[in-house]
């Protein structure tokens, strides 16, 4: 079990990250907050790459600092810009990163092979990279991840370049590798965890909001959310009073998601929430903001 | 070790290392060819050796006058058919009849040629007591001191260098130690072209490469942003500890590369052999007025061993050097202009101190000093070269970045990795 207890972490006079706890045992866990929340900074203190300004991480009752080799050993860490050696092929990289892993060799190309396969890189296995597109070095990254079985796997936006078929493929196996170990993934992009994440955790005004499965947190706002149909002039208006979700076009009205507080109008259908929905309206603020400038 | 087998990679797949190494190989290769010339005359040193030893005493040098006497009758008898005359001295054809080499066929000239350097031996066998006796070493202390400027307390120590480096002399001269044959210094200059040119070429060769490589392992993974997957693995931050290895490796390397084949032409082009025993001190090694007086008994094989040995040891220092400052820098380039300057600095600094401050000694004990002056290590020659300059230089050093490194290990182990 990985336990972050009460952990702050700063960059100089900049608070990124405030008194964080969270507990993780096996399972599937989205970290799901806009860009610049924090998800970065609290996977790399995960991963031991930065430390923790106050607070501390335990594994299994002992802080990861202190573990060092034992616990990394355990640890498969895809970075957001996850960099790579221009003039390798993905099979020397890989055993590169398996060397480092301390794992033996045959074992390593053992490996290599499965994950090339699963991640649909076996026909350029031997190619150098510097030929690859985008979504190919993210899919080097995926296998490099879990080449050493890691009980901790964590993914700083995984998906990020991933085609839909790829995306789905991604999602599948992880649901499956989830069973027995923790995974831990960081996304902005809510159809990414909503099918598989056990638990989601949401970070706002750096302090963790939410923790709690894709229910739970739905039914923040439970009761809240409608549909409607209204004609375009009365559009303005209307978003004016409520909090607008989503819109579109439809017969020559705007179909309109949002959600209200007051009590609903009989032309209103409420609808059950689903993730995004929390999303937009928890970062609100986060995401006007951002939108204006 | 596997991990060290990808790190050693690294440092030697860049194009650049390959590219460097083989022009820096045809640098030394047509230096040895520019200097390739004497070749055959070196030839007679070996001669001479061979017949008589390499040991100058009067029965030496009685055999060796009888030796050369014949060579100038058979030189005379030669010269008397071609030109009807005869010669007192070789030398005196030489002086005389430089144009008409033309007229003699190789094999001719060959003989003649021949005879003027067993002369010259013969002669300067003559001069070497007389040579000895007049060296004054109170007028050297005099010298430096006023060539440098020198004054108060550095004077003093001016002073005491040259009594030391005296009874340093006396002792040569009582073991006899500078009564050997060698190349002749005066005409050859071969301690100078080896140790000097060759030497000094290659150290700043390998140096060269040697920087180059290690600030393009030791910050690979930032250059490459793969610092976040790499040093997130189980062997974490300690990859630093195998880029070190790998870094000392490859370094020795380069100079086993750059060394052995630039030495290996060398000794194949310049016949040394029967010459390996012979003291470095031998007045034949002298070049100048005043001969090469070495601290410590050291035969020219020896004396090539420590000056390889300290060679490769500035080497590793550079090595840690610029993989200490990497490790902070963590930019190549960065790394690069950083050591150039810091060398820079280290070499102006004793320059710059007044001249009556015992600084101006001991700031010259730098690698970077050290290697200025390859010809001089282990040799008494102006108040520059104190005896165990390069020991004291290499102790002092392997300290400071003992230090330097675990200093560096510390910090990077509590470094964030961005
Ligand atoms: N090395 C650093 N020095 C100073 N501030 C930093 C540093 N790294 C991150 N920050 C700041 O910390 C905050 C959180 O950054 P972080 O990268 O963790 O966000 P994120 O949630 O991963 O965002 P994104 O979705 O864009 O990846 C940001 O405001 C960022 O500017
Ligand atoms: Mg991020």
């Amino acid at each position: 079990m990985l336990v972050v207890n009460h952990v702050s972490k700063s960059y100089g006079k900049f608070e990124a990250l405030k008194d964080i706890n969270l507990e993780f045992s096996n399972g599937v866990y989205g970290l799901l907050a806009p860009n610049g929340a924090g998800k970065t900074t609290l996977i790399k203190m995960l991963t031991t790459l930065i430390f923790p300004s106050s607070g501390e991480i335990l594994y299994n009752g002992t802080n990861i600092a202190r573990l060092g080799e034992k616990y990394r050993e355990l640890l498969g860490y895809l970075p957001q810009d996850f960099g790579y050696y221009k003039n390798y092929s993905p099979r020397q990289f890989l055993s590169y990163l398996g060397a480092l892993k301390g794992m033996d060799k045959k074992v390593v190309n053992k490996r290599m092979d499965e994950l090339l396969k699963l991640v649909a890189l076996e026909d350029v296995a031997t190619k150098k990279m510097k030929k690859f597109s985008g979504g190919m070095i993210q899919r080097v990254g995926i296998a490099q991840a879990m080449l050493n079985d890691p009980k901790i796997l964590i993914l700083d936006e995984p998906t990020a370049g991933l085609d839909p078929k790829e995306r789905v493929r991604f999602r599948n196996l992880l649901s499956e590798l989830a069973r027995d170990r923790i995974v831990i993934l960081s996304t902005h992009i809510v159809s990414d965890v909503e099918s598989i994440a056990n638990e989601i955790i949401m970070i706002k005004d750096k302090q963790v909001l939410y923790k709690g499965s894709i229910d739970e947190i739905c039914k923040k706002i439970a009761g809240m959310v409608y549909e409607t149909s209204i004609p375009y002039e009365q559009a303005n208006m209307f978003k004016k009073e409520v909090f607008s979700l989503s819109e579109k076009q439809e017969d020559g009205l705007l179909k309109i998601r949002f959600i209200s507080k007051k009590t609903p109008e009989p032309t209103w259908t409420a609808v059950k929430p689903n993730l995004e929905d929390v999303f937009l309206y928890v970062y609100r603020d986060d995401i006007q903001e951002s939108g204006a400038s | 070790m596997n991990v060290l087998r990808f790190e050693l990679k690294k440092a030697f797949q860049s194009p650049v290392v390959s590219i460097l190494i083989m022009l820096f190989l045809f640098f030394n290769f047509w230096l040895i060819y520019k200097h390739a010339g004497i070749r055959e005359e070196l030839k007679v040193t070996n001669q001479l050796v061979e017949r008589f030893g390499y040991k100058i005493d009067s029965e030496m040098s009685a055999k060796l006058q009888d030796y050369y006497q014949s060579k100038l009758q058979k030189m005379n008898k030669l010269t008397n058919e071609k030109f009807g005359k005869t010669y007192e001295r070789a030398g005196d054809f030489f002086a005389e009849y430089e144009h008409r080499n033309k007229e003699l066929s190789e094999e001719e000239l060959h003989v003649i040629t021949e005879t003027a350097i067993v002369e010259s031996y013969y002669e300067l066998i003559q001069k070497i007591d007389q040579t000895y006796r007049h060296l004054d070493l109170s007028q050297n202390a005099k010298m430096d001191i006023k060539g440098y400027g020198l004054s108060g307390k550095t004077a003093e120590v001016t002073r005491e260098y040259y009594i030391k480096l005296k009874n340093r002399l006396d002792e040569l001269i009582e073991a006899g130690e500078h009564k050997n044959l060698f190349f002749i210094g005066y005409v050859y200059h071969m301690h100078s072209f080896l140790f000097k040119d060759l030497m000094r070429q290659m150290i700043f060769e390998v140096m060269i490469l040697v920087v180059l490589i290690t600030g393009h392992v030791t910050t690979y993974e930032f250059q490459n942003q793969t610092c976040l997957t790499v040093y997130a693995s189980k062997r974490g931050r300690k990859l630093m500890l195998d880029k070190l290895v790998a870094n000392l490796f490859a370094s020795l390397c380069i100079c086993a590369v750059i060394l052995g084949a630039t030495l290996l032409v060398y000794f194949l082009v310049f016949d040394y052999s029967g010459l390996w025993g012979i003291p470095i001190s031998s007045f034949f090694n002298s070049e100048f007025s005043f001969p090469y007086i070495s601290w410590w008994k050291l035969p020219f094989g020896i004396y090539l061993s420590c000056v390889l040995v300290v060679f490769i040891i500035c080497q590793l220092f550079f090595t840690v050097i610029t993989y200490s400052i990497a490790v902070w820098i963590k930019n190549n380039y960065l790394v690069y202009a950083v050591f150039a300057i810091l060398f820079g600095f280290c070499v102006l600094i004793p320059g710059i101190i007044p001249k009556n401050l015992t600084a101006i000694f001991w700031t010259r004990y730098t690698p970077f000093s050290l290697i200025l002056n390859p010809h001089l290590w282990f040799i008494g020659w102006n108040v520059f070269t104190p005896k165990k300059y390069e020991w004291t230089t290499t102790v002092i050093w392997t300290c400071l970045l003992a230090i330097a490194t675990v200093v560096t290990f510390l910090k990077f182990n509590k470094e964030q990795i961005d």
